[in-house]
């Protein structure tokens, strides 16, 4: 799957998955500082990550900041 | 009715009883019989779904083989951070010695529940399933967190036992496998009896001083986490184990089932009554 295909897959499941529909959402927009997601759906996002990335991921390291927004998620778990 | 010290004083004589050594209590098989039951086949998260119809009864029993697993998993990571707050609020939170000699019973008890469970992980798995769970903190209102905490503490205690019981007693499932989750029921139903009313003390002596808005986001949180708490139970990495060829497609259907849905606010009844009851929500909640 090419970058701009995960960034809008991942843009995609974040509008569909908020409460409140963000009127846009950048790759740069804070997901969980500006409230679009709750610490509740952090679950559900990793394992969206999984599914698209097509391997695990383990969590046991990782810091709020690597879920920050479309752009450190793309680094963290599809970067190379 | 009871204050907290006499059902603390009541479980204390209740668990010096039933005082066991988890290193012998159980006798553990070489191996588990693939061709059996391993857990009850309506508790699997998958039941009712169109991707348990089209299984095989052989692809349904390797599957309640890994949801067990992975229902044991869970528990020990529910148990983890129970330990760790309970240990963090001995002596803090609680000054009273009678509550206080219970609490080192519960957590001698939660620390033989993980070694119970992590000994079935490690004899017919040689894993433990991970969590997927990155910390995030939220803003709070006073005293929110020993609440919230003690909440947490009810949804896996309670949530779990539905299970313990019902395959507890169930002859269709091996031995060990019935006395893993008797023994846990046992001690759980103390835990449960005694997280209710601390949990009721704890509500009653902080929520006054809250705004109607911190009251009302606490609410929303602790339906939020509940649904969250169910939504671990449908674990994409039991599903990859058990060979189903797309696991995240079988959690979505069965997050999405009816039947699913029904089997999630059967099990929570009592445990979402009694929350009614204590005041801490006011109405029973459809369930995501």
């Amino acid at each position: 799957m090419s970058e701009s295909e995960v960034r809008r897959q991942l843009r995609d499941w974040i509008v569909n998955r908020a409460k409140e529909k963000p009127e846009s959402l950048s790759d740069d927009t804070p997901i969980m500082e500006n409230g679009i997601l709750s610490s509740l759906d952090v679950v559900e996002l990793i394992l969206f990550i999984e599914h698209i990335r097509g391997d695990e991921v383990d969590t046991d390291s990782l810091e709020p900041e690597s879920i920050r927004d479309v752009n450190a998620i793309y680094q963290t778990f599809f970067g190379v | 009715m009871r204050t907290t010290e006499e059902v603390a004083r009541k479980l204390t004589r209740a668990s010096q009883k039933f005082f066991y050594d988890v290193t012998t209590k159980l006798v553990w098989p070489e191996t588990l019989d693939a061709s059996e039951w391993t857990m009850s086949p309506e508790l699997v998260s998958l039941y009712g779904t169109d991707v348990w119809e089209e299984m095989s009864e052989a692809q349904r029993k390797k599957l309640a083989f890994h949801e067990l697993a992975g229902f044991f998993s869970l528990i020990l990571h529910g148990e983890r951070p129970l330990l760790e707050g309970m240990s963090h609020r001995i002596y803090t939170l609680e000054k009273n010695l009678w509550v206080l000699e219970y609490m080192h019973h519960f957590l001698d008890e939660e620390n033989k529940h993980m070694m119970m469970f992590s000994g079935f992980l490690r004899r017919y798995l040689g894993k433990v399933y991970p969590e997927k769970k990155i910390p995030f903190a939220r803003k709070l209102a006073a005293g929110e967190e020993d609440v919230a905490f003690f909440a947490k503490v009810l949804v896996v205690e309670e949530l779990s036992d539905y299970y313990n019981v019902i395959m507890g007693q169930d002859d269709r499932l091996p031995k060990i496998v019935r006395d893993v989750n008797w023994t846990h029921h046992v001690d759980e139903a103390r835990h449960v009896h005694f997280g209710r009313k601390y949990l009721q003390e704890v509500w009653e002596r902080t929520s006054p001083n809250w705004t109607p808005e911190e009251v009302e986001s606490f609410r929303t949180w602790l339906v939020a986490y509940t649904n969250a708490s169910w939504r671990d139970f449908y674990n994409p990495a039991v599903y990859r184990d058990a060979g189903l060829a797309d696991s995240y497609a079988a959690r979505e259907a069965a997050l999405t089932s009816k039947v699913c849905q029904a089997h999630r606010q059967k099990s929570s009844e009592k445990f979402l009554q009694n929350l009614v009851d204590t005041g801490l929500l006011l109405e029973v909640p459809e369930l995501a």
